[in-house]
């Protein structure tokens, strides 16, 4: 059980991901704090490809080079057209909260966005043991 | 009717004593080991019966190169749902009830090879068309398996969305909103529908929301209760929240989502002493049996 995927295409594939996310990281000997902060990212990021992208994929695996957990989310979606904007609390395009991506930031160690513009996004977000 | 090339696959159906038992020998077998106590014999062999007179006249009807069509309203397309429509209620699993129609395939194949052996084309058209038409009904049964199963789940979610929202009268003008489970767009539509509606009828002035069973509070569930709180403090309800995990509490604070205009208390029973308070209320010892 290294690598676990859901497809997000509905809105129930959401909680599935935090579910996933959040078994993971206390098999992984995650304290309780943080499993719930690893299990909120996935939800963030699970929903911002559902709400942005209309679906794409989640998936959350050990790391095993330096012990921790890593979750990707990937989607073909319109991209983000301004990361530094995205990052910045109280920014939404779709009239949200607009603290999901800085969120999951603050929540996790590492995180790197890629994007482009009409094609797609991949984000990662790592958070160490 | 004019000289019919599917003939033989008619005088076949026609002795249908020998096809259906042959079938139903076959379909028994697997069915009687893996679904003891689901199975009806004889049942099953009625319909078995009225499906082979149904194929017969289908074939007897039709001549020509062409296989013969089935609809999913003629006889023969019902049949075939309520069958698998059976099947899927009583919990079988899609491959064995997709047996069903193979095993007759089978069946009937063997029959036209050993009875039409000596005149190659007339086989290969008999068989073609056998072949089509019970290809259309393995289509047709797999269709309403999945349609019944699909119907199950569907009516499942709904009777579990009622269940999960209730609205409770807890002391005068004092309402209770437990919430259980994943909060989506559905689910927090109807609880805020539920909650207003509530607040009106029972006039109430103090609401408490307790959110103990919610298991992650992302950025959505804390806007859909964020919109519910919104709402019921325009109609004159205090808010009282309750039952924020000390995870729960970290995440938020990270998140950068704080609850302006909302009390807010670690459980339920210091919510309840918070909102009895608010309605001039509290629960007093009266020295009774049990201390």
């Amino acid at each position: 059980m290294n690598k676990i995927s859901v497809y997000v295409a509905a809105e129930f594939n959401i909680a599935e991901a935090a579910r996933q996310a959040k078994l993971m990281a206390s098999v992984l000997g995650f304290s309780s704090v943080q499993s719930y902060y690893i299990a909120t990212a996935a939800s963030e990021l699970a929903a911002n490809v559902f709400i942005h992208a209309d679906g794409g994929m989640f998936e959350v695996s050990a790391l095993t080079d330096r012990p921790g957990l890593e979750l990707v989310v990937s989607d073909h979606g319109p991209g983000i057209a301004d990361i530094e904007k995205a990052l910045q609390d109280g920014y939404s395009t779709a009239g949200g909260l607009g603290c999901g991506l800085p969120g999951v930031q603050r929540l996790m160690d590492e995180m790197d966005i890629d994007s482009q513009p009409g094609q797609g996004t991949v984000v990662r977000a790592r958070k160490w043991l | 009717m004019t000289t019919n090339s599917l003939a033989p696959i008619v005088t076949l159906l026609q002795q249908r004593a020998a096809i259906s038992s042959e079938w139903m020998n076959e379909v028994l077998r697997v069915w009687m080991r893996m679904y003891p106590g689901l199975v009806n014999e004889d049942e099953l062999r009625r319909q078995a019966d009225a499906l082979l007179k149904e194929l017969a006249k289908l074939f007897s009807e039709h001549s020509g190169e062409t296989p013969p069509d089935i609809g999913a309203n003629s006889a023969l397309g019902e049949i075939a749902r309520e069958l698998s429509a059976d099947r899927a209620k009583k919990g079988f699993k899609p491959a064995d009830t997709a047996q069903y129609v193979i095993a007759l395939k089978n069946v009937l194949t063997q029959h036209l090879v050993s009875t039409l052996n000596e005149t190659p084309a007339s086989l290969t058209l008999c068989l073609r068309a056998v072949d089509g038409v019970l290809d259309r009904l393995s289509l047709l049964t797999f269709e309403a398996f999945v349609e019944t199963r699909e119907r199950v789940i569907a009516q499942q979610s709904l009777s579990l969305v009622e269940l999960s929202t209730p609205v409770i009268l807890l002391w005068n003008n004092v309402l209770l909103l437990p919430l259980i489970g994943v909060i989506d767009t559905v689910r927090a539509r109807q609880l805020t529908e539920r909650l207003l509606e509530s607040i009106t009828k029972y006039e109430a002035s103090v609401t408490l929301i307790d959110v103990t069973g919610v298991p992650v509070f992302d950025t959505s569930v804390a806007w859909h209760i964020m919109k519910t709180i919104d709402a019921a403090q325009l109609l004159g309800s205090r808010i009282v929240m309750t039952g924020i995990s000390p995870e729960g509490a970290q995440t938020l604070t990270k998140l950068g989502i704080s609850f302006a205009n909302v009390i807010s208390r670690a459980t339920l029973r210091a919510g309840l002493a918070e909102a009895l308070q608010l309605v001039g209320r509290r629960i007093e010892s009266t020295g009774g049996v049990h201390k």
